[in-house]
């Protein structure tokens, strides 16, 4: 079983495609007719999977795997933990999935750098839907101690009301790009030309 | 016996250039009777031969081999020799007789099936589909077995490849309904609602003078996808087959009832009437998605809230859409956020959640991109359909067709302006 194209991303921290690369490889590898699965890096392929925040295909994965192998590889079955607390989103739950489980060598880069994503993507989430919020739901969220995540937020701009306990977010201005260039008027005429013929 | 190996020699002078292929073809023809007597025997032939060079060749004994009951132990190397084949195959030399190669594959496919290794022929169909193809406007009659066997590995992140291309082109109607259904399971599975919704409809809208299995099953799943992403079921359009319309809602009773619940807003009715026809819903293994159909009723009740009110307590979100606590609320609200289903911020201090409208204004450079390929899309879109049209407009058996139907002309006839218009 060749796994090279998996080892150099892994090595060169391509951590984004690493879920279709397991996807393809895995394809080809089955369509020789070799029996894969009891090698096949299914911890992997599934942490390749939830950093691209793909949990269906993770979904599929997790259903496809004998169940030899779900009792047999405890990585597995931790690596699934992690994307059952994303499908039924229990945000402390995922952090803890991540740090309760001693994960191989192989994997630890890869968990280390979702845990990452998926402490930002969190943020995002606060800044989009809260206008205030507790400094206790905060930490669960960012998966932080309640002092480090007040001052995370507070990085950020955030304010904080001690008495209450309450965050104020702030919301960053968002540019968007809104010039328009020639070739937009060139391909107008186009569509003008198109509607006359 | 001295024939197939004549049959042999001929392959493997005769695969050089157009021309002799096709005088290899001719001669390929007239000995398929041989080569199915033989099939049994044809092993060792095939071996001498060469995928990519003696491809024509290659196939017909391939596929007078695979006519036949293959033994057990053989299985596992005619499985290999069939992906080799499908990988190194010449693509002009196999759309010579599309019909063998189709045949190799669906074989090919049954015997994966039948072995339990439905993966195995994931990559290999996906492969032959595109050899298969002079276009990927044009709808094999493979791509429907692609697509079940990716839902039979569960691969369905592969399937997407081939579901992504706009088919246009298609020559057995089977084919089309099939594609279009396990399509629409495979876009379901991957929560994709609105391409599965699209494949649905094309199965239930398209032509046909007698309802299919196919229809109906679609059509169940259309109303669950529909609820689940619009709320509710969008009329079938005036081009659907009449047959169609008359008799599809009597084949889909408890779906229709599901709908007509669901409209009522009541979580406790809809709940009530899917503990009711529960078994109906599990015969048609449909289960899972009455149940997403259940839970987008949340979704969609405080999405209702929205058109009302600029502000709620999340207290009162909860009390208005049945949830206990206004902690579940909150986490609903949140999770719509996320989703882009609502705009919204969730105040906590105050437990209140104000509603805004969509921040979309339709003016940066990624939307006006988004509506320029639209626009390019639909433009490439009439021009087919233009010169579809010219082409049924000068095909001879369209005019004699119609020149039947009418068999004398009318003053009318010389109108320019339809009676409709006047």
């Amino acid at each position: 079983m060749d796994l090279l194209e998996l080892q150099d991303a892994l090595a060169s921290k391509s951590f984004q495609r690493i879920g279709e690369i397991c996807d393809e490889l895995m394809l080809q590898v089955a369509s020789s007719g070799i029996s894969f699965q009891q090698e096949w890096p299914y911890s992997i392929h599934l942490l390749g999977h939830l950093y691209v925040n793909d949990l269906n295909s993770a979904r599929f994965l997790w259903k496809s795997i004998p169940s030899g192998i779900k009792e047999s590889q405890a990585e597995v079955v931790a690596a699934w933990k992690i994307g059952q607390c994303l499908w039924i989103r229990d945000y402390a739950g995922v952090y803890a999935a991540i740090r309760g489980f001693n994960w191989s060598p192989e994997a630890l880069g890869l968990v280390t750098a979702f845990e990452e994503s998926y402490t930002k993507r969190n943020f995002q989430l606060l800044v989009s839907a809260y206008s205030t919020i507790s400094v206790t739901d905060t930490a669960q969220f960012l998966g932080m101690s309640e002092d480090d995540a007040t001052n995370y937020v507070l990085q950020h701009g955030w304010t904080l009301d001690s008495t209450s306990r309450m965050l104020s977010v702030r919301k960053p201005e968002i540019i968007t790009e809104q010039k328009l260039d020639s070739s937009k008027l060139q391909r107008l005429t186009e569509y003008v030309f198109h509607l006359e013929h | 016996m001295d024939s197939v190996e004549v049959l042999v020699a001929h392959i493997q002078d005769l695969s050089g250039n157009p021309v002799e292929l096709a005088h290899l073809h001719a001669i390929l023809k007239q000995s398929e009777d041989t080569l199915r007597v033989q099939a049994s025997r044809l092993v060792p032939f095939i071996e001498q031969l060469d995928p990519s060079s003696h491809s024509l060749g290659y196939l017909f004994l391939l596929e007078a081999y695979s006519s036949g009951p293959i033994l057990r132990e053989n299985i596992s190397s005619f499985l290999a020799c069939v992906v080799g084949f499908i990988n190194f195959c010449s693509a002009e030399q196999i759309r010579l007789a599309p019909d063998k190669f189709i045949s190799v594959c669906k074989r090919f496919k049954d015997q994966v099936i039948q072995h339990q290794v439905p993966i195995q022929g994931v990559a290999p169909l996906r492969t032959a589909v595109r050899k298969l193809q002079s276009s990927y406007e044009q709808l094999t009659a493979l791509h429907s077995d692609f697509l079940f066997l990716c839902l039979l590995s569960k691969c369905y992140k592969a399937g997407t490849s081939v579901l992504d291309d706009e088919v246009l082109e298609i020559d057995q109607p089977r084919d089309f309904f099939l594609f279009c259904y396990y399509g629409g399971m495979i876009n379901i599975g991957l929560k994709r609602f609105p391409k599965a919704l699209e494949c649905l409809h094309n199965v239930v809208t398209a032509p046909m003078s007698t309802i299919n299995a196919i229809a109906i099953e679609a059509y169940k799943k259309y109303i669950l996808v529909a609820l689940i992403h619009l709320g509710q079921i969008p009329s079938l359009p005036k081009y659907t087959a009449s047959t169609v319309l008359r008799s599809l809602k009597s084949y889909a009773q408890p779906y229709v009832g599901l709908a007509s619940s669901y409209a009522t807003g009541k979580f406790s009715e809809l709940e009530a009437f899917i503990q009711t026809n529960v078994e109906k819903f599990q015969t048609d293994n449909n289960l899972g998605l009455v149940k997403q159909v259940l839970s987008s009723l949340y979704k969609r009740n405080i999405q209702r809230l929205t058109q009302t009110y600029l502000t709620l307590s999340l207290q009162d979100i909860a009390n208005a859409v049945h949830l206990n606590t206004s902690k579940e609320a909150e986490m609903r609200v949140l999770q719509m956020i996320q989703d882009g289903d609502i705009f919204a911020t969730i105040n906590q201090k105050d437990g209140m959640v104000s509603f805004h409208e969509d921040p979309e204004q339709y003016k940066t450079c990624e939307m006006i991109d988004q509506i320029d390929s639209s626009i390019q899309r639909l433009m490439a879109l009439s021009k087919k359909l233009t010169a579809i049209d010219e082409h049924i407009s000068c095909d001879p058996a369209y005019i004699t067709k119609i020149g039947r139907e009418r068999p004398r002309l009318d003053f009318d006839d010389f109108d320019s302006v339809p009676h409709k218009f006047l």
